[in-house]
């Protein structure tokens, strides 16, 4: 496939462009110390010229955006139907799927390995159509990194540092600009008359590029996720959970801001103006809520912040990997540990396990 | 088919009639007949207030009619409730592995059901008693706190008739009268003559139920292979995606929710 | 035949029915599907049998006590409206002290006596102790906040016309932050009550640059031993985390959690 060399500012401009006719999103700054993907408008302040320089506090970092970008592909709230009943008492379910075409830009190798770990969980048994729909209309690119974000990353000791599958185009940071790779034909069709340079020694570059990588990247864990599954298989037991979850508010803020996290709840809504109709919605949920594991009638299967904590932490490095044959879903982005506000971090529970595990 | 796996059919209410105070069934009119298992479960839909896992109560059939008891307990169920008979209620599934009765073929089985667990026991003993000469003994262990508890009572003479051995057995008459026996569902066991080397036992009811009859069955040979558990979770999509049914690293609503119980022994959630 | 719904206050500043004359984009629609038989902030008739009857305000002495049973008995739902009815709201932190100390603060010393002695002022000024409705009688479904929330209301409503009453979870605010894609208060370096408070108002405050003081109330398992070690580690004087705690949630701190 085609690669292409284009300015880092060329590049903006061609986004703000293209987010004229298809809906784009593009980190940007929140409030006063984290970053969105938000909607590109023609005024949007968008920014790539400290992403790879080691420099933080302009660059986009993961951890500091509190909703990841794969949550676009499944939105808080979103329909899932829409029913009316007659006046005989006659139900009508309508389904929704949303095809809207959209773009996704911007997007760390964490993320995109998220991404790519949810495609495999959304189409695995019964597909789930509605992410799919969305995620079929949606292009992404993606941004390598050459630099950790920041003080939270441990993206390359779980092995999501190395993602590009699940990208259209794929930008790596030159000293001239950006490399633009072409992983898709729906990242070619889009591309296409971007008025790019087209690039002759992409191997070289790519070279370059390795060679500017930070090493060590980010944080070490001193097992690799295989062997952190095994730990973890018999770890119930462990004092950690407990520890680790003493100061655990249940707030949920780990699963909401995890970028692997799927699970939902439905609810449903009538419309005041005609109560024979209305819709069924989607919701955001996560195993650390206290009532995630409670049945009709109030019995809780996972009592305690200790055991949703085992749990939060064996689905990531564990169930899931297990049951996907995938490595950890754990990407290493950091966010759990950064947006907790009383720290606690799957890193350093991962970290403890281990090093209480012993050789 | 729908565009969705999430997205239910209207399935009609027929007829629905109390079963105790807070359950009742639902005779339901399908669009086109369902084939499901013994075991297995159907999400149901009072469209605008929710939808709600519950069991199926008969066994399999093809006039395209279904039969679920509903516990009035949430405020799906509470709306469900209110339904009148000749309005649609939505309908997904089925869901679940069930039980393969092709497996239970030729061995004495022991149903132990307590509560509200009798309804999808139900659609087991259907399934096991329109093929009465394929098994070996039948026996029916039904515990419930009182009478006024008690489901299918009516049934129960025919079940008898047919070649079960049925024990329905309350905690307490509370002077209401009652044709069974008093006491506890693990009372009958010792006494039943069990050959641990033919016998397999299904086990629906409320978990703490679980841990004594486990303990009587062992008493009597049985091993944990040989016993199988129905589980409740709280599923909200019966497919294997929203979270909220797992065990540990078992999805309630896809490998389960009928488990033999050796499968669950190292899992420490399955049975808390 | 429509509900017949009632609306009445106790002690409050009414906010919460001013909340809800707020929703005049949807009250001809609401008009249609209820019968709306006493709201004192609209209309003035009583009503001797009601389906659902809406009570704002906490409860401060027994002729309100005796009020809100007579309003339980002829009511066949009785909805809680807003922090006071549901957990006291910030007038419970008077049941710190003393009524007669509240009022000599207030009032002054010459007042307090008077109106502690003279048999016509007494009857009003015989305060007990600030209650939520849900200590005197049975509530079936609470409305938090303060103000409590239009769409909560419309949802409870909603409910109840389907023959059911709606499930509320017993989430954090934080959840809303999340899914309104806020940035932490803490990130700013500000502190916030929303990790311990019950969800359901879309975190209107901190989606508006302000914190979440509590004013819906704490969770049933909130955490507040952590939550205090937070607010002293980010420099919160003993003092102030107390006046935060108690701003809102002085009744749950004092009886335990709801």
């Amino acid at each position: 496939m085609d690669a292409f060399l284009a300015s880092k500012r060329q590049f903006l401009d061609w986004l703000r462009h293209t987010a004229a006719d298809t809906e784009t999103f593009f980190p940007q700054p929140l409030g006063e110390a984290s970053f969105q993907f938000a909607r590109v408008r023609p005024d949007s302040p968008l920014r790539l010229e400290d992403w790879d320089s080691g420099t933080p506090r302009e660059a986009f970092r993961a951890s500091a955006n509190p909703v990841p970008p794969g949550k676009l592909l499944s939105p808080p709230g979103e329909t899932l139907f829409r029913f009316r009943r007659d006046p005989d008492g006659r139900l009508e379910f309508f389904p929704v799927l949303d095809d809207a075409p959209r773009i996704i830009a911007g997007i760390r190798p964490c993320d995109l390995h998220a991404i790519h770990l949810l495609d495999g969980i959304q189409s695995a048994g019964v597909p789930d159509p509605h992410y799919l729909s969305r995620r079929g209309h949606t292009t992404l690119i993606a941004h390598d990194c050459l630099q950790p974000c920041d003080e939270h990353c441990f993206c390359d000791a779980v092995g999501a540092l190395r993602q590009r599958q699940g990208a259209d185009l794929f930008l790596t940071p030159m000293e001239d600009g950006l490399l633009v790779e072409v992983l898709s034909e729906k990242g070619a069709a889009l591309v296409e008359g971007a008025g790019f340079s087209p690039c002759g020694d992409r191997e070289a570059r790519l070279a370059w590029a390795e060679g500017q990588r930070a090493r060590p990247f980010g944080r070490p864990l001193p097992a690799s996720p295989e062997a952190i599954a095994g730990i973890l298989a018999g770890s119930g037991a462990s004092p950690v959970w407990r520890e680790h979850s003493e100061r655990c508010f249940s707030c949920g803020t780990c699963n909401l801001v995890c970028p692997t996290c799927y699970c939902f709840d439905v609810s449903d809504d009538i419309d005041l103006a005609a109560p024979a109709e209305g819709r069924r919605c989607r919701t955001w949920d996560g195993c650390m809520l206290p009532d995630f594991a409670q049945v009709a009638g109030g019995h809780d299967f996972r009592p305690g912040t200790a055991a949703r904590q085992h749990h939060r932490v064996a689905r990531k490095f564990q169930y899931l990997p297990r049951q996907m044959a995938t490595g950890s879903h754990c990407v290493g982005c950091g966010r759990c540990g950064h947006q907790c506000t009383v720290d606690i971090d799957i890193y350093d529970i991962v970290k403890d396990l281990v090093e209480r595990a012993g050789p | 088919m729908s565009a969705s796996p999430l997205v239910p059919f209207p399935a009609r209410l027929e007829a629905s009639e109390p079963l105790s105070e807070r359950e009742r069934l639902f005779r339901l009119a399908l669009p086109a007949p369902m084939s499901h298992r013994p075991g297995q479960f159907v999400m149901v839909s009072f469209p605008g207030v929710g939808e709600a896992p519950i069991s199926i109560a008969c066994a399999p059939r093809d006039d395209a009619r279904l039969e679920l008891t509903i516990r009035r307990v949430g405020s799906v169920t509470q709306a469900l409730h209110a339904l009148e008979p000749g309005r649609d209620l939505g309908l997904r599934g089925p869901y679940g592995n069930g039980i393969d009765t092709a497996l239970l073929a030729g061995q004495d089985l022991v149903l132990v059901a307590g509560g509200l667990g009798l309804a999808p026991m139900r659609s087991l003993i259907q399934a096991l008693l329109a093929r009465r000469e394929a098994f070996g003994r039948l026996i029916l262990l039904a515990g419930f706190r009182t009478p006024a508890e008690a489901l299918f009572r009516t049934e129960y003479p025919d079940w008898t008739a047919a070649g079960m051995e049925v024990h329905a057995l309350v905690n307490r008459t509370e002077h209401q009268p009652w044709e069974g026996q008093e006491g506890l569902v693990t009372e009958p066991i010792p006494h039943l003559g069990l050959d641990p080397g033919r016998t397999l036992a299904v086990l629906v009811g409320p978990p703490v139920m679980y841990k004594f009859v486990v303990l009587e069955l062992a008493a009597c040979g049985l091993s944990s292979e040989h016993i199988f558990v129905d589980l409740e979770r709280r599923m909200k999509c019966g497919i294997g995606k929203c979270g909220h049914c797992q065990i540990e690293d078992l999805y309630c609503c896809r490998q389960g929710p009928v488990f033999r119980l050796s499968d669950l022994e190292t899992r420490r959630e399955a049975l808390a | 035949m429509k509900p017949r719904i009632a609306f009445f206050d106790m002690a409050s500043c009414e906010g919460c029915q001013l909340a809800l004359l707020d929703c005049e984009d949807i009250f001809l629609d609401l008009l249609e599907l209820v019968d709306i038989v006493e709201f004192r902030e609209a209309l003035s008739e009583t009503s001797p049998r009601i389906d659902i009857a809406f009570i704002e305000g906490s409860i401060h002495r027994e002729m309100d006590a005796d009020r809100l049973r007579g309003i339980r008995a002829r009511s066949r739902l009785l909805v809680a409206l807003g922090a006071c009815a549901c957990n006291g709201n910030v007038q419970a932190r008077s049941n710190l002290y003393s009524p007669a100390g509240n009022l000599g603060a207030v009032y002054g010393p010459g007042d307090r006596d008077r109106v502690q002695t003279d048999p016509e002022w007494w009857p009003l000024w015989a305060h007990t102790r600030v209650r939520p409705l849900r200590e005197l009688v049975r509530v079936d479904y609470e409305l938090r906040g303060c103000p409590m929330v239009k769409e909560e209301f419309l949802h409870l409503l909603k409910r109840l016309l389907l023959g059911s009453l709606p499930h509320t979870a017993a989430h954090a605010v934080c959840v809303e932050c999340k899914q309104q894609g806020n940035e932490c208060v803490f990130e700013r370096g500000e502190t916030c009550m929303g990790q311990i408070t019950w969800a359901g108002c879309h975190a209107i405050c901190i989606s508006h640059g302000y914190r979440c003081d509590g004013c819906r109330g704490l969770l049933p398992d909130a955490n507040l031993a952590a939550h205090r070690a937070l607010m002293r580690a980010r420099g919160l004087s003993e003092e102030t985390i107390e006046d935060r705690y108690r701003l809102f949630c002085s009744h749950e701190i004092d009886r335990g959690r709801p």
